[in-house]
């Protein structure tokens, strides 16, 4: 039953965009995989260790900043620029866990939050590096030629396949994470600090692992969104929304389960999208963030453990 | 020489005096008790030991090597392990993976790990609570598999910050039982307790700390009579 689920799942994720190719839905859900990927970020820190960052946006940004300067500035093209952003916001995140790590609870969020606006102010004013507000625009992409035939980058069934595949990837490592003693450890922090220390566990080590894993995929994420959308600046990647939107997604979706971020990113993502579509329309009002905040409502009182959370269990899945 | 060595201990809170230069010494296969009256700096001892606290002065040796300022974990790695006076189990998981995660200290394996943790849960009589999670156990059941997880990281040197309180006077029995079990598997427990009777029973030997200072270090029987420990537990007569 589980494999015939996973088998089917993982069909509909490589022939999706061939069963429905207008590009709004290809958009839509390049979006809901996207997110998909960074609420899988937020959730390996989040839901496994528990600590709450509010300050994610960092490292969806230095994904997003690398991939664009090494492509601008030294020609690295974005395929190779992706993986290399996942692992400078890997590293960002060692100096950055090492310090705030030294506070618990609701004084590491905080710090999570000053960091992430430290970060969003240095990318406003290092004008050399990162042009400043005025952002960076890439024009064209490189050509790449796949089974004989050049790649149409105007098309976004291309864009669609590599996200597939870096989604594809966080659940894999979500999934690899929960069976290994990084979750087990995790898990020990997220229920009682103290006793994680008592019975041995290096709680700095093991949270800044987790945060730094989990950057990687946020850096890769950004990544992908600076190629996808060929322009950024500051406010577009280091936005405080940003990471609140991970946290939303996480958390709508179920933390420290493997699915959970690709069920919130459907719910909040794609019906976030078509409620926008539904206000523009009727009411020429952007209003896709009501339905953000009554899902949370909804979710935080009748589902605290998210929607996959509570389904998994009817489903006899432990992910 | 001694397992435990512990010379000039001293902790100030801002201008509170919590410990004062307190010394003495653990023989291996000793249980020795801990008492004190309310607020006398028992669990602060107990804190700067096990390292979630670091001394203003003093030193503290396990098998001769200074331990003192280091972090909790590391102190664990060394062979300390420690209960918790309010129980501090890993809640919404398992039993058994409450323990399995202590028990990977030695057992880097799931497999080795998980059994180690089964052996221990069935001394401590909690193997057929093994798949409940820690939230649902009745207390006396929590305050055992507390004793279980620092158990199963495999000390030398076992830290029991008042495994009795709460308890009723059949459960002491029990779990009074089981200390001296311990003991007898070769672990050496300081033992910080409320309940004299139980500590009376099973120490060796009876260190009395009173606002941060010891005052008395001797078997249990001489305690009893020692007119300074009186007078810290129930006063002076005014002449």
């Amino acid at each position: 039953m589980k494999k015939i689920v996973i088998a089917l799942s993982l069909i509909l994720l490589f022939t999706a965009p061939l069963i429905v190719s207008a590009p709004f839905f290809v958009h839509l859900m390049i979006m809901v995989l996207m997110w998909t990927v960074l609420g899988a970020s937020w959730n390996i820190l989040g839901g496994f260790t528990g600590q709450v960052s509010f300050g994610h946006a960092t490292f969806l940004g230095a994904g997003a900043y690398t991939t664009m300067i090494l492509y601008l500035k030294l020609g690295i093209a974005p395929w190779y620029g992706i993986p290399i952003g996942g692992l400078v916001a890997a590293l960002i995140a060692l100096p950055i866990g090492f310090i705030c790590f030294r506070l618990r609870g609701p004084y590491f969020a905080l710090s999570t939050l000053a960091v992430a606006e430290i970060i969003r102010l240095v990318a406003l004013n290092w004008e050399s590096l990162t042009n400043g507000p005025v952002g960076l625009l890439i024009t064209t992409l490189p050509d790449v030629t796949f089974r004989g035939r050049s790649i149409d980058w105007e098309n976004k069934i291309p864009f669609y396949y590599i996200i597939a595949i870096i989604t594809l990837g966080s659940i894999v490592a979500t999934y690899i994470m929960s069976r290994t003693r990084l979750g087990a450890y995790s898990l020990a922090i997220r229920e009682d600090i103290d006793s994680a220390e008592a019975i041995g566990i290096n709680t700095v080590q093991a949270r800044v692992a987790a945060l730094s894993l989990s950057a990687f995929f946020a850096g890769v994420a950004g990544g992908f969104y600076a190629m996808y959308l060929r322009y950024i600046d500051p406010d577009a990647v280091f936005s405080i929304a940003l990471s609140i939107e991970m946290v939303f997604i996480a958390v709508v979706g179920g933390l420290t389960t493997v699915a959970g971020p690709l069920i919130g990113a459907i719910v909040l993502v794609a019906f976030g999208e078509i409620f926008r579509e539904i206000f523009l329309v009727h009411f020429k009002l952007v209003g896709h963030l009501i339905f953000y905040g009554l899902m949370m409502m909804i979710v935080i009182r009748y589902l605290p453990e998210g929607i996959w959370g509570r389904l998994r269990l009817r489903f006899g899945s432990q992910h | 020489m001694a397992l435990l060595a512990v010379k000039g201990l001293t902790k100030y809170f801002g201008g509170l005096r919590a410990v004062h230069d307190l010394s003495f010494d653990v023989q291996t296969g000793e249980i020795l008790g801990l008492i004190g009256p309310n607020g006398a700096g028992k669990t602060t001892a107990f804190n700067l030991i096990a390292g979630f606290i670091h001394p203003t002065r003093g030193e503290i040796l396990l098998d001769g090597e200074s331990i003192a300022g280091m972090k909790p974990y590391a102190v664990t790695r060394k062979g300390i392990a420690r209960t918790f006076q309010i129980v501090k189990p890993f809640r919404k998981l398992s039993v058994l993976e409450n323990v399995t995660l202590a028990a990977f200290l030695r057992f880097p394996s799931r497999g080795e790990a998980e059994s180690q943790a089964r052996q221990v849960l069935e001394r401590m009589g909690l193997e057929s609570k093994i798949s409940a999670l820690a939230v649902d156990l009745t207390l006396s059941e929590q305050k055992r598999l507390e004793i279980a997880r620092a158990l199963a990281t495999q000390p030398k040197l076992l830290l029991l910050d008042e495994p009795m309180g709460g308890l009723n006077a059949t459960e002491i029995e029990q779990a009074s039982l089981l200390v001296r079990d311990i003991c007898k598997g070769g672990v050496t427990i300081i033992w910080v307790e409320h309940v004299l009777k139980a500590i009376m029973n099973s120490s060796n030997r009876v260190v009395v700390i009173n606002q941060g200072e010891k005052i008395a270090d001797a078997p249990p029987e001489q305690i009893v009579e020692n007119p300074d420990v009186i007078a810290a537990y129930l006063g002076t007569k005014k002449r």
